[in-house]
């Protein structure tokens, strides 16, 4: 019973760890649906 | 002051961004001297052996008054609020690139002095805040009224920069909301910000930085003003925990992002603009010709106060992409993602 708590808390700690390595990882981001950046120019400095 | 042809400057602080000021004022032509100043003598001598002779070392301590045009505080941070009052006393004009918001509320408590001597005190001239103000108030141009800017940056000038963004991330952030101020935890509202190309897209987060402070006089009757900081979760850990995360190197590119939403011809509207550099040599250019504006007496108005406030947003973006440091626009029906 105690070697099954023990594996248990052992499993838990490994999952734990898997779940903090993959969350501080940089997540995907999602695209821009759409538009862009231009540079400054033109009219648009007047 | 000098005529704007023979303008005198000092530089106190040769940090990443210090450097970068006097480089940039030294090739200005309206610029005839510029005295660099620092604790740490061979800093000194760097940047003189450099840029001789434009560029030269008085030998002076940072703190002690010399005649000049127009001073720029590029030192660390803690020591520009007693030096800012030593120089506006005299009656130089003042620059300087804090971005540490306690030194902002010490620089913006200098007015009242800066007003009566009839000299700038511009306050936050940097990348973020700084070009982030110019860019709001260009932006905002293009609205009826103003009722929300939400003004992001990504990347650090420096190793001394990149720690206080660290320390910042783990403090309090100031946000202006419905006509009050509110403080928030650092690094919560956890928010995707498109930056421009190439740094694109990153998780921003609630830092304690002094944009609200400086817009918010700007743009009367603003009804949200909030800023955010780009930053991986493990900088959110090491926030609180300094001397964990090494900062990133000098000369990484940084990037803002500047939101300003309100209304125009009755409908709601939003403008983005933004810009992409080295966040030091943005943050000297940025600074460099806040000094020309002041030394020359192009600012709006004497006292201290935010770029917003004190400079004309056209004539500081037109100098700065004569100087290289370029700004953009997000299109939503343009150009596609770079």
């Amino acid at each position: 019973m105690l070697r099954l708590l023990r594996g248990a808390l052992v499993a838990l700690g490994v999952a734990g760890l898997v779940a903090g390595v993959l969350r501080l990882r940089n997540p995907g981001t999602p695209p821009v649906s759409g538009g862009g950046w231009r540079e400054l120019s033109g009219p648009e400095m007047t | 002051m000098g005529s704007s042809s023979s303008i005198r400057a000092v530089v106190v602080g040769v940090g990443a961004t210090g450097a970068r000021v006097a480089r940039q004022l030294a090739s200005s032509p309206t610029v005839v001297d510029v005295v660099v100043r620092d604790p740490e003598v061979a800093r000194v001598a760097a940047v003189v052996e450099s840029m001789a002779p434009q560029v030269r070392s008085d030998g002076a301590d940072p703190t002690d008054l010399v005649d000049a045009d127009v001073v720029v505080l590029a030192g660390p941070v803690g020591t520009h609020a007693s030096q800012a009052a030593a120089w506006v006393a005299a009656g130089i004009p003042v620059v300087s690139t804090t971005d540490d918001l306690g030194e902002v509320d010490e620089l913006l408590a200098l007015d009242p002095v800066a007003r009566s001597n009839g000299v700038g005190l511009a306050v936050g001239a940097g990348f973020a805040p700084g070009l982030s103000d110019v860019l709001a108030v260009h932006a905002a141009s293009r609205l009826d009224q103003v009722e929300e800017i939400h003004v992001a940056r990504s990347g650090a000038g420096g190793p001394a920069c990149a720690r206080h963004l660290l320390a910042a991330l783990g403090a309090h952030a100031l946000d202006w909301r419905d006509g009050q101020w509110v403080r928030r935890p650092g690094g919560s509202g956890r928010e995707l910000v498109w930056f421009p190309d190439p740094i694109g897209a990153s998780d921003c987060y609630r830092a304690e930085m002094p944009d609200a402070r400086l817009l918010v006089p700007a743009f009367s009757g603003v009804r949200r003003v909030t800023t955010r900081v780009a930053a991986r979760r493990s900088q959110l850990v090491t926030a609180r925990l300094p001397g964990l995360h090494r900062p990133p190197e000098d000369g990484a590119p940084g990037a803002i992002r500047v939101e300003v939403r309100g209304v125009v011809g009755g409908s709601s509207a939003t403008v983005v603009m933004g810009a992409m550099d080295r966040p030091a040599v943005a943050a000297g250019a940025v600074a460099a010709v806040s000094a020309l504006a002041l030394a020359s007496g192009e600012s709006r108005r004497s006292g201290a106060g935010g770029l917003a406030e004190l400079l004309d947003p056209l004539a500081v973006l037109t100098d700065l992409a004569r100087r290289g440091v370029r700004c953009a626009v997000f299109d939503p029906s343009g150009v596609g993602p770079g």
